[in-house]
């Protein structure tokens, strides 16, 4: 007969298992089985393989253990509760850490805007200007490079004036920033445009040097070039000759001393 | 003459802006340019080219487009998307309206001057109203694919044609809708890669619409049946601008190699009706692109990336043919940019957006006449002043004394206290300073250091007592009548009694700084004072114009020299009135009461007054009286007028003290190599 390689039974795994939940009730498997194996021992984890082997021992000498039905059913339901339990405890955790962190949005976007008596005049004083203001909707954002930019410029006359009528403090102006962001990258992009077409690829561009020198090459006594040295070749190389330069009197000066 | 040891300063890095628009104004001989840093200038072309009035710059403003509407009133509009109107009498902007259609790339006044046209990155074309005090938008016409580059009306007002990218379109006023649509080759009879831009158009009353492009072609369209009539190919490069004159028989197109080519209307055969466009006369006058051009009655005037303005008179049109049918080209500026302080040796150099302080090197070498010294200790650089925001500065001072400095741009004035100890210097700002000092136009400092005199736009004059590291607003002179002028210039006497102030058409105000009060007033005369001081202990105010005309003026007696009386009675040498440039700075010896010193760009002159005055037929510049000759020869040859052309081109000169001179000058290949790139240009035999 072939002996075969005793599995690992149930008991000694599903204690395993359940080592950090149900440390009782390792422990009072751990008894039933210390009942069959003769070993009182608690955290089976610790050990699993001397256990497993000298279970193996015993189950060669001896009969398998018996249970009886009741018990194992017991325990069975008991390892269902407890993994109910421990799927419920998950999603509660997660419930909250998700709510607390809305609710820390919420601070932080309210600490953001103004407040709300501030928001509820411009609010009434934007529905009645509408008609004056075609297509141009104001959300206050209190910037203050806007305001000393704008305190002084004359250019911005015009929303200054509009804003007079809701607030009595009259040392800021309201602009809209993602207003001021896109007329910014469009006059960024017109500006590439231009620089483009005027100097992009396809022009047929060269430097003010080579082009005074143009004048010089047919003259009969030739002149030095307008732009004799090339003060932009090698910058790194000197900077670096230059510090160890430096580094190198002060070694000649330690050494002298 | 004297013996003196002369600075020749080069060190002042001064480079101008080019210029991005020009636009001519007929009723009035005015010519408003405007530069790539957002300067706005507008030179008087009857008073001798002079520039009247400048409106400071702005780093986020960039012009593309300036032109003048009914009344006298000046419209530009920029990438920042914003049209603004300028304040000739006030000298400031008056508001800026966003045209909400992105950067706004090209601007046209209708004919009648009523209405203002705008071409938009957006691809549209909005139409605004002139009111009597603001624009007021209209309509939109027709949206376009691509950003529109050139606008031009035609002289009923009932049509427009606008330059986009590879096509033109023809617009109806009335519907708003477009009418034609002509498509332009990417290359002249080929094929090419590149999109053609369509730089400028101009629309003619036969409904010819002329059309310059980036591949260097000038074509011409009918409008009425939307086909190429002509096309003509005149540059390697692009062709920039155009413009038409008013009696429409003659246009002048502007390319990026700095060609100026000028056209007209010709006839076919010599008695024929029939006329044709023909290229006649080419101008090299500018090294880089040529951005702009403008035509006058009698003139072409162009300007572009290489800072120059060019005017050139055309000779058939010129009705007499004297120095004023001479090219003039603009190229220095016409106020002082530097201040001195003599009593330290130290130079302020003002840039758009920074100041720079340099103290003078000094040398212990002596030798003759034309030699040049090696210096003992080099010129430093003590200190580089950035301006904080995006604002050009408009003027700037330093004073006597070297410990104060102050500037001013449109919406903040600054004011700073220098403390020297040893080879170190420490500055200190002097804060809150009072709304009214800002937006100075001209700040001097008196001769003890212990007043500041600011001149503010709004023509007021205000007198602020320093002392300490503190300031008091000691007294405001109100705006006497009269049109204000942006070259205000102001001089104070040694002693500090006087106060000398033009800023008005109405003459030059001087003032008795001891009673606060006005002592008189100068009689005005019909072109714009340049330059002015008040000579030490005789306390005569010296007045330069810009037609060269130089007046000495006796404030304790209020009326004219003598000397200056004869001098007007004889007149002027017919060279010295023949002169380009402005008199920037007049100065004195301090031992010698008969000697003035002055200077413009491209000569100084020590006006002697105990010598007798050239005519006409005596040389006007001789430096090396005959020595071979006799006695008698030399006097007789010999006059006021001491006049040397060594340094040049001179920013500033003026006397340091008994013996020492010191003039900047700023030499233009400096200029040119710090210019963009031009076009490259190909020589036979390179």
């Amino acid at each position: 007969m072939v002996q075969l390689r005793p599995r690992a039974s149930r008991a000694p795994s599903s204690a395993e298992a359940m080592v950090d939940e149900g440390q009782p009730a390792s422990e009072e498997e751990e008894a039933e089985h210390g009942l069959l194996l003769g070993q009182p021992s608690s955290g089976a984890a610790a050990e699993p393989l001397e256990e497993d082997e000298e279970g193996d021992d015993e189950f060669d000498d001896e009969a398998p253990e018996e249970l009886t039905f009741a018990s194992a059913q017991a325990e069975a339901r008991e390892e269902e509760r407890r993994v109910r339990e421990t799927v419920t405890a998950d999603k509660t955790l997660l419930k909250e850490k998700r709510k607390r962190r809305e609710e820390l949005f919420i601070e932080q976007k309210k600490r953001k805007l103004l407040p709300d008596t501030i928001l509820e005049k411009l609010t009434t004083a934007s529905q009645t200007n509408v008609k004056k203001s075609p297509g141009k909707v104001k959300e206050v954002n209190l910037q203050k490079k806007n305001e000393d930019r704008e305190k002084g410029n004359d250019s911005k006359k015009v929303k200054v004036q509009k804003v007079q009528s809701v607030s009595q403090n009259k040392s800021y102006l309201a602009v809209r920033l993602k207003d001021q962001d896109l007329r910014d990258s469009r006059q960024q992009a017109a500006q590439a445009f231009i620089h483009n077409s005027l100097y992009g690829p396809g022009t047929n561009r060269t430097t003010v040097s080579k082009f005074l020198s143009l004048a010089n090459k047919r003259l009969p006594v030739k002149k030095a070039a307008v732009q004799f040295l090339n003060n932009a070749w090698g910058i790194q190389k000197k900077q670096n000759a230059k510090r160890f330069k430096r580094r190198w009197m002060v070694r000649k000066m330690k050494t002298k001393k | 003459m004297g013996e003196f040891k002369v600075h020749r300063v080069r060190f002042f890095n001064y480079v101008p802006s080019g210029i991005r628009c020009v636009a001519y104004n007929n009723q009035s001989n005015r010519l408003a340019v405007s530069r790539t840093d957002g300067t706005v200038e507008v030179y008087n072309l009857s008073a001798n080219y002079f520039q009247e009035k400048f409106f400071p710059g702005h780093e986020s403003r960039a012009t593309e487009a300036l032109c003048w509407a009914e009344g006298q009133r000046l419209f530009s509009a920029g990438l920042n998307g914003e049209i603004m109107e300028y304040d000739l009498q006030a000298l400031n902007i008056k508001y800026a309206v966003d045209a909400f259609g992105g950067p706004i790339w090209s601007m046209a006044a209708s004919p009648s001057g009523s209405q203002l046209l705008v071409g938009c990155e957006d691809g549209s074309v909005k139409l605004f109203q002139i009111t009597p005090d603001k624009i007021q938008f209209e309509r939109n016409f027709d949206r376009q694919k691509s950003r529109i580059l050139s606008l031009s009306w035609h002289p009923s007002g009932t049509h427009i044609a606008a330059g986009s990218i590879d096509y033109i379109s023809v617009f109806d006023v009335k519907s708003g809708s477009a009418v034609h649509k002509m498509i332009v080759d990417r290359q002249y009879m080929g094929v090419s890669k590149r999109k053609c831009i369509v730089w400028g158009v101009a629309f003619l009353s036969d409904g010819t619409v002329i059309s310059v492009d980036s591949a260097g072609k000038v074509q011409f369209w009918d409008s009425a049946t939307g086909t190429l009539v002509n096309s003509h190919l005149i540059a390697n490069a692009d062709v920039q601008s155009i413009a038409v004159a008013e009696q429409e028989d003659s246009f002048v197109v502007g390319t990026a190699e700095g060609t100026v080519f000028h056209f007209q209307l010709v006839p076919v055969t010599s008695n024929s009706s029939e006329k044709q466009w023909v290229r006649t006369k080419p101008f090299q006058h500018h090294t880089h692109d040529v951005r702009t051009v403008a035509h006058s009655p009698t003139a072409l005037i162009s300007g572009g990336t290489d800072t120059h303005l060019v005017i050139r008179p055309l000779m058939e049109k010129v009705e007499v043919k004297n120095y004023d049918a001479a090219l003039r080209k603009i190229t220095f500026p016409h106020r002082r940019l530097i201040s001195c302080s003599k009593k330290r040796q130290l130079l302020l150099f003002q840039f758009a957006h920074h100041l720079e302080l340099w103290r003078l090197g000094s040398t212990v070498a002596t030798g003759k006449n034309g030699d040049t010294l090696p210096l003992s200790k080099n010129a430093d650089h003590l200190l580089h002043l950035k301006t904080k925001g995006p604002e050009n500065i408009i003027c700037s001072c330093i004073s006597p004394c070297g410990s104060w400095i102050a500037y001013s741009t449109v919406s903040r004035f600054f004011l700073y206290r220098l403390n020297y100890e040893h080879d170190n210097i420490s500055l200190k700002r002097v804060s809150k300073m009072p709304p009214f000092l800002r937006s100075a136009l001209q700040i001097l400092f008196s001769e003890d250091s212990t007043k500041l005199f600011v001149a503010s736009n709004q023509g007021a004059l205000h007198i602020v007592q320093l002392s300490g590291g503190s300031f008091k607003h000691l007294h405001a002179f109100q705006p006497q009548s009269g049109t204000v002028e942006a070259m205000c210039l102001l001089a104070v006497s040694s002693d500090g009694n006087w106060l000398a102030a033009s800023g008005t058409s109405a003459g030059v105000h001087v003032y008795n700084v001891k009673q606060l009060k006005l002592h008189c007033t100068v009689p005005a005369y019909n072109f714009p004072v340049t330059a002015m001081a008040i000579a030490p202990n005789t306390n005569n105010l010296v007045i330069a114009h810009s037609d060269q005309q130089v007046f000495e003026y006796s404030i304790p007696d209020k009326q004219y020299t003598d000397w200056s009386r004869t001098v007007q009675k004889q007149g002027f040498h017919h060279l010295w009135l023949q002169r380009d440039t402005p008199i920037t700075h007049i100065s004195f010896h301090p031992k010698r009461p008969m000697h003035i010193l002055l200077h413009d760009a491209y000569m100084f002159c020590i006006i002697d007054k105990s010598l007798p005055l050239p005519n006409d037929r005596t040389l006007l510049y001789n430096p090396f009286p005959p020595t071979n000759e006799s006695d008698v020869v030399r006097r007789r040859t010999a006059h006021a007028f001491k006049i040397s052309k060594i340094y040049k081109p001179l920013l500033f000169m003026d006397l340091l003290d008994e013996r020492t001179l010191v003039a900047v000058e700023r030499p233009l290949d400096d200029i040119i190599a710090q210019l963009p790139p031009p076009i490259k240009k190909k020589k036979f035999g390179t």
